[in-house]
């Protein structure tokens, strides 16, 4: 392996064109960190559950950890994948979620569809959920339960007056917030494949954290 | 499993090159894809400050089957660590 070969792209070696000796990676537009939720098998606070898994901000690395992980149609009931931008925790608690809300669909399914999930992953990491200045996606799901599944996508804001402002933008109104929330689920939902006719739903994190998720009622629907 | 590793696993060539390769800069990179690949969605990437990171599920879907290096050598030690055993699942590889 002493000097590669020359190709017709110069010194521009992809692993498109040779998947061993590659000199250049595609950057994503954010680090993101992929945690899970590990079902509980005593009585652990769901603290200790949740562990970080690995920090990624390339296509390549993307695949690799894709690749030589557990898919999510093999997940144990209870358990969660979340990726997040880095420097945020998957938790309402965390000061960067306090007001925020998420988009979730539930798929009546005890088994995963890996596409799907694989699906969202590719949207977020790819940037097709939002647009340029939105910052509001913060991260996305997947709860793996005994009788079904959620993929869920969080955002920073849930078009309330505690409407958190990105550094050095302005602040939106609720409505502007509302209108960016509404496109996000769209988008959202056409990446799920959910049929025009289901419904998916948008909760604001306080919301549910106060009246409890099953029982807390939609904010918004696309 | 009856075999186990005495010597340090090595990095691969793939692993290798994952770690020294630097970031692509579609806008300032004269090159092209080999024959056969699609280049990112040219609609995207056009302006602001995601210029060259946008990439559309079809040009990233390409990679699937290209690249399947573990993130570091002792990445199943760590998925094993992290995501454990599962509870009754009975999965093992």
């Amino acid at each position: 392996s002493d000097s590669a070969p020359t190709t017709s792209s110069g010194d521009v070696v992809t692993v498109f064109h040779d998947p061993e000796n590659f000199n250049v990676k595609h950057p994503l537009a954010h680090t993101w960190t992929l945690w899970f939720t590990k079902p509980p098998s005593g009585k652990q606070d769901w603290n200790e559950l949740l562990k970080e898994v690995i920090s990624f901000n390339s296509v390549e690395e993307f695949w690799g950890i894709y690749n030589n992980i557990t898919p999510s149609s093999e997940l144990a009931p209870k358990s969660d994948y979340h990726l997040f931008k880095q420097g945020v925790r998957p938790e309402w608690e965390d000061p960067q979620n306090k007001h925020g809300g998420r988009w979730s669909y539930t798929f009546k399914q005890r088994q995963a569809n890996d596409d799907i999930w694989l699906h969202v992953l590719l949207a977020a990491i790819g940037e097709q959920l939002e647009d340029d200045n939105d910052n509001e996606v913060m991260g996305v799901v997947i709860n793996i339960r005994k009788a079904f599944y959620r993929v869920g996508l969080w955002t920073r804001s849930a078009g309330t007056k505690a409407n958190p402002a990105k550094q050095g933008q302005p602040q939106r109104t609720p409505q502007e917030s509302q209108a960016i929330l509404m496109k996000i689920g769209q988008r959202f939902k056409a990446v799920l494949t959910v049929q025009d006719k289901e419904v998916i739903e948008f909760m604001g994190h306080s919301d549910s954290a106060n009246a409890g998720s099953t029982r807390a009622k939609a904010k918004y629907s696309a | 499993d009856t075999t186990k590793n005495i010597e340090p696993a090595q990095p691969t060539a793939g692993m290798q090159s994952l770690k020294s390769a630097r970031f692509l800069e579609i806008k300032n990179d004269q090159f092209s894809y080999p024959d056969g690949f699609k280049s990112p969605n040219p609609a995207l990437n056009q302006t602001g400050k995601r210029v060259g990171k946008e990439y559309d599920m079809d040009f990233l879907l390409q990679f699937q089957s290209v690249f399947k290096e573990k993130p570091t050598v002792d990445w199943d030690l760590r998925v094993k660590e992290t995501l454990g055993e599962g509870d009754s699942s009975g999965r093992q590889n």
